[in-house]
């Protein structure tokens, strides 16, 4: 298992809860979470549904605020990011994966990756043509032009990477990935997201139950009721 | 202009087929109302406006001939004659009088003028001539259209018959319409000679009119003496405090209407695509990009609604105009630049009431 210097070190949380709600109806869905990602990582987070992993992507992406301890995101406390900087901060240096894909039904798949390249103020047409370079690497400018209903499942989440990976994300954030794929599909798009981050020297940090990725991880943590109960660290 | 804004409204066609449809008529009856105020405002004081008389004299207090009552004698005009500056006098008396045709009655704002001088006359005619003789008539166009009046029929006033002999224009006040007969016969009809509502008087040329008024006033105290600017501003005022401000608030109303519909829309759309907005925020969309998305749908559908409106409206004029010939309209291109422009306004007001909701869409509801 490969060692990841502290300098170079893209998430670091330390001793992180999160409590929703407040006296009686109190839920604590993360207990006392310590844990870190570096560049060039892909970082695998298991466990069953419930056990709190999707939640500390959100804590790691700053659409949460812990209830107690640290988040740091690019070596900065997360708490001393304004709104907009976290919001610069998604549209500029983090891409999201989700496992339902979520993509525009109603844009192309051209439209779909170039809508977070716009936010990141390109014109249109500099968004397109970086769009089609990077469909053309992922093997998928053929449905450049097409809409994602027409898309097999697999088709849809390449598309989804693609868009996360579009501004050159430095920390890919990927919810249960491979949930909706069959397992040939499934390991194409882990396979796409480990190259990025091998090659591209990127943060991915995939939140699963999927064991059947964990070959791919250059680290797994694993949860259960909120607490980090295993590394392999 | 975001290929989503479009994308997002062409997704449900009928849909937005239906709001363009209500948004079109909403803009159709502003279309209408104003132009019904604007024909009304003109039809109603075009007699004024286009009558040659320099000065109206009126009995005390009568401010206007629309809804104020002056009854003053004819003989005044023989007062007002040796005045210094006066060319001539022409008295015209104003009553209610109904018109016979068959079995049918028809009420009409007679005017009776004196045919010689021509002062107090219809304004234009669109056929036939003037009245000359006591036993003659000229009918407002309007009246004659929707009562099928033409030249040569022969109408019932009381127990005179008259002929019809002209048809006029400018003369159509919508709520009721102008003839003209001689000032003999209409005072014949009231039963006293010597009456008149007012005295028109010609100034000559060249004279100073407010010279010319401050000589009557003088001679006839107690006598409202009105230049010619001032009295069509009092029918004007007089006018507008009637049943005209019922129009604008018609309009006003479908202009409420028009956002309400939008609204509607709008805020429809955003909560079936609540899902793509919360993903658009998780992904970093910048401030004010979804709202610039809801404003740029609301003026895309008034855009379209406008046109959709003003394609239909002339035609639908064209046909009102032929059932109703009494409902006066006039459109001109400041009306409809005012009416899209009082529409987009509506449509930005209408996107801000559903851009609140977008602040309801959270990013964790991408992660659900």
């Amino acid at each position: 298992m490969k060692t990841f210097e502290n300098n170079s070190r893209v998430v670091e949380l330390t001793d992180v809860s999160k409590i929703f709600g407040s006296n009686e109806h109190k839920t604590s869905a993360i207990k006392h979470v310590s844990l870190h990602a570096s560049s060039g990582e892909l970082l695998l987070l298991l466990g069953p549904s419930g056990s709190g992993k999707t939640t500390l992507l959100t804590l790691i992406a700053g659409l949460l605020e812990p209830t107690s301890g640290t988040i740091s995101l690019f070596g900065r406390n997360i708490e001393s990011y304004s709104a907009k900087e976290l919001q610069e901060i998604r549209a500029l240096r983090i891409g999201f994966v989700f496992q339902t894909f979520l993509l525009i039904d109603s844009l192309t798949v051209a439209e779909n990756v170039g809508i977070v390249l716009r936010f990141a103020g390109k014109t249109k047409k500099e968004s397109r043509r970086q769009v089609i370079r990077l469909l053309r690497q992922l093997h998928i400018d053929h449905l450049a032009n097409t809409f994602p209903q027409t898309l097999s499942q697999g088709e849809k989440q390449r598309v989804a990477v693609a868009r996360a990976i579009a501004n050159g994300a430095e920390l890919i954030i990927a919810d249960e990935p491979t949930g909706s794929l069959e397992s040939k599909q499934g390991f194409e798009i882990i396979q796409l997201l480990k190259t990025y981050s091998k090659e591209e020297k990127r943060c991915v940090i995939i939140v699963s139950h999927d064991l059947r990725i964990t070959e791919f991880a250059d680290r797994i943590l694993r949860m259960e009721d909120g607490k980090l109960i295993q590394s392999n660290e | 202009m975001d290929m989503y804004a479009v994308r997002t409204l062409r997704s449900q066609p009928l849909r937005l087929m239906l709001t363009i449809g209500g948004v079109a008529l909403c803009i159709i009856l502003m279309f209408f109302l104003v132009s019904v105020y604007r024909g009304v405002a003109d039809g109603s004081v075009d007699y004024i406006r286009e009558n040659n008389a320099d000065l109206w004299v009126l009995q005390h207090n009568a401010t206007n001939i629309l809804r104020s009552s002056s009854l003053i004698q004819a003989a005044q005009g023989k007062k007002i004659r040796p005045i210094s500056g006066v060319e001539s006098v022409s008295p015209v008396l104003l009553i209610l009088a109904s018109i016979k045709k068959g079995d049918n009655e028809r009420t009409v704002f007679l005017t009776g003028f004196d045919p010689e001088k021509g002062l107090g006359g219809p304004p234009r005619l669109k056929a036939g001539r003037s009245v000359l003789n006591d036993d003659e008539i000229v009918l407002d166009r309007a009246f004659a259209k929707k009562f099928k009046f033409k030249l040569g029929d022969t109408v019932g006033i009381q127990k005179h018959s008259l002929e019809v002999v002209g048809i006029s224009t400018g003369t159509n006040a919508f709520v009721i319409q102008y003839a003209f007969v001689t000032l003999r016969f209409a005072q014949k009809i009231i039963g006293f000679p010597g009456l008149a509502t007012c005295c028109l008087v010609k100034i000559k040329k060249g004279h100073p009119i407010a010279e010319a008024a401050g000589n009557i006033r003088k001679e006839l105290p107690g006598m409202e003496v009105y230049d010619h600017e001032t009295f069509l501003k009092n029918n004007i005022q007089e006018m507008e405090s009637g049943f005209l401000p019922l129009l604008y608030t018609v309009a006003v109303i479908g202009a409420v209407v028009l956002t309400v519909v939008l609204s509607l829309l709008l805020s429809v759309n955003i909560l079936e695509k609540r899902k793509d907005f919360a993903v658009l925020k998780t992904l970093g969309s910048p401030k004010g990009f979804l709202g610039r998305l809801i404003i740029e749908q609301a003026l895309l559908i008034s855009l379209a609604a406008s046109a959709v409106a003003l394609v239909f409206f002339f035609p639908l004029v064209l046909v009102i105009e032929q059932i109703s010939p009494e409902v006066s309209t006039k459109s001109t291109v400041e009306q409809v630049i005012t009416v899209i422009f009082v529409v987009m306004i509506m449509s930005l007001i209408s996107s801000f009431l559903s851009i609140r909701r977008l602040r309801r869409i959270y990013t964790l509801e991408a992660f659900r």
